[in-house]
């Protein structure tokens, strides 16, 4: 019996020490500031947004999803011009899920990056449409 | 003194009592996870552009607009100044209608400007005017040092790609107005059953 215990606080410690290791302090719940992510596929789209990656799970989940438009023929500063999604003539609702064998990387955005700001934009105008 | 049980008691046995603590305890815990998980997805951190990052997205639209604006007159006003074949009186009537149109659809374009940023018809109508006048003191094509490139927010950038669309539209139409052949005065004639050539005789050896 002492040795089923001490194998179990063994096994729970080595469980606390591969999970704290694999685990993301910046992605813990309720702790730091926003969290956006980039999701390159493998036919060269990318999606930015926030990320929910589900171990185990088929697909990876991205809400509040804008992408990257070519504005080549626009005026702006830039070649690209980023785009929320939900406008497209389907209308969809604001989740993406999205096959994870598709997936060729992910990247953390940084919030002073122009597609952080540009996004921090978008929201401070939808704030001050409400 | 024993006590003995009711005879319409009911008998549960320990092992069922486990079995139920147990399932109770994850169905709790489950609860516990998806709870925590919505409350963590709902009091999720986002972070809103401050007023000076505002500031700069806004004076980007407003250049892009106007960078438009720009262009457009420019090609009209170029394809003016050539020689054309329509009489000087019909190349002034559609240059300065072009010229009208995009003046509007650029006041149209900063009045939308003012309104995505939520400002009252009144005060976006005062903005556009004002914007317009700041543009035409100082055109965005005579600007010395370029300020760094800004991506801009889905909603300033949905109006400049409308307005450098429209405006390409404007310019290309009159383009294609002045550029054109002049009306002939007489008809000409139409092509005759007899004015087809008729073949010749192949020459003989």
């Amino acid at each position: 019996m002492r040795y089923a215990r001490a194998l179990i606080v063994v096994g729970a410690i080595a469980l606390g020490l591969l999970l704290g290791a694999a685990l993301d302090p910046q992605g813990l719940p309720f702790v730091g500031s926003e969290r956006l992510s980039a999701v390159f596929l493998l036919d060269g789209q990318a999606y930015f947004g926030h990320l929910e990656d589900t171990p185990f799970s088929g697909t990876i989940v991205l809400r509040d999803v804008y992408y990257i438009n070519d504005a080549s023929k626009v005026t702006t500063d830039l070649p690209v011009g980023l785009l929320k999604r939900g406008s497209e003539l389907h209308q969809p609702v604001d989740t993406m899920y999205i096959r994870r064998d598709r997936v060729l990387a992910i990247e953390r955005v940084t919030s002073g990056s122009p597609i952080g700001l540009a996004i921090a934009g978008q929201r401070a105008l939808e704030r001050g449409a409400k | 003194m024993t006590r003995r049980a009711a005879p319409d008691a009911i008998r549960i046995s320990r092992r069922a009592v486990r079995i139920g603590i147990t399932v109770t305890v994850a169905l709790l815990a489950l609860l516990a996870i998806v709870g925590l998980a919505m409350a963590a997805r709902a009091n999720e951190p986002v972070t809103v552009a401050t007023a000076a990052q505002m500031k700069v997205q806004q004076a980007a639209a407003e250049r892009d607009v106007e960078r438009s604006y720009e262009q457009s007159a420019e090609q009209v006003i170029k394809v003016r100044a050539l020689s054309l074949a329509i009489t000087a009186a019909q190349a002034d009537q559609i240059a300065t209608k072009a010229l009208t149109d995009l003046r509007a659809l650029r006041h149209s374009a900063y009045l939308s400007l003012g309104q995505v940023m939520s400002m009252a018809a009144a005060e976006a109508e005062t903005y556009a005017a004002a914007t317009e006048t700041r543009f035409d003191q100082a055109p965005v094509a005579r600007e010395t040092a370029s300020p760094s490139p800004v991506l801009l927010a889905p909603r300033f950038y949905a109006i400049v790609a409308r307005m450098s669309e429209l405006a390409t539209l404007l310019a290309d139409q009159a383009t294609t107005q002045l550029t054109a052949p002049p009306p002939s005065s007489s008809p000409s004639p139409a092509p005759s059953g007899s004015a087809r050539p008729s073949p010749s005789p192949s020459p003989t050896r």
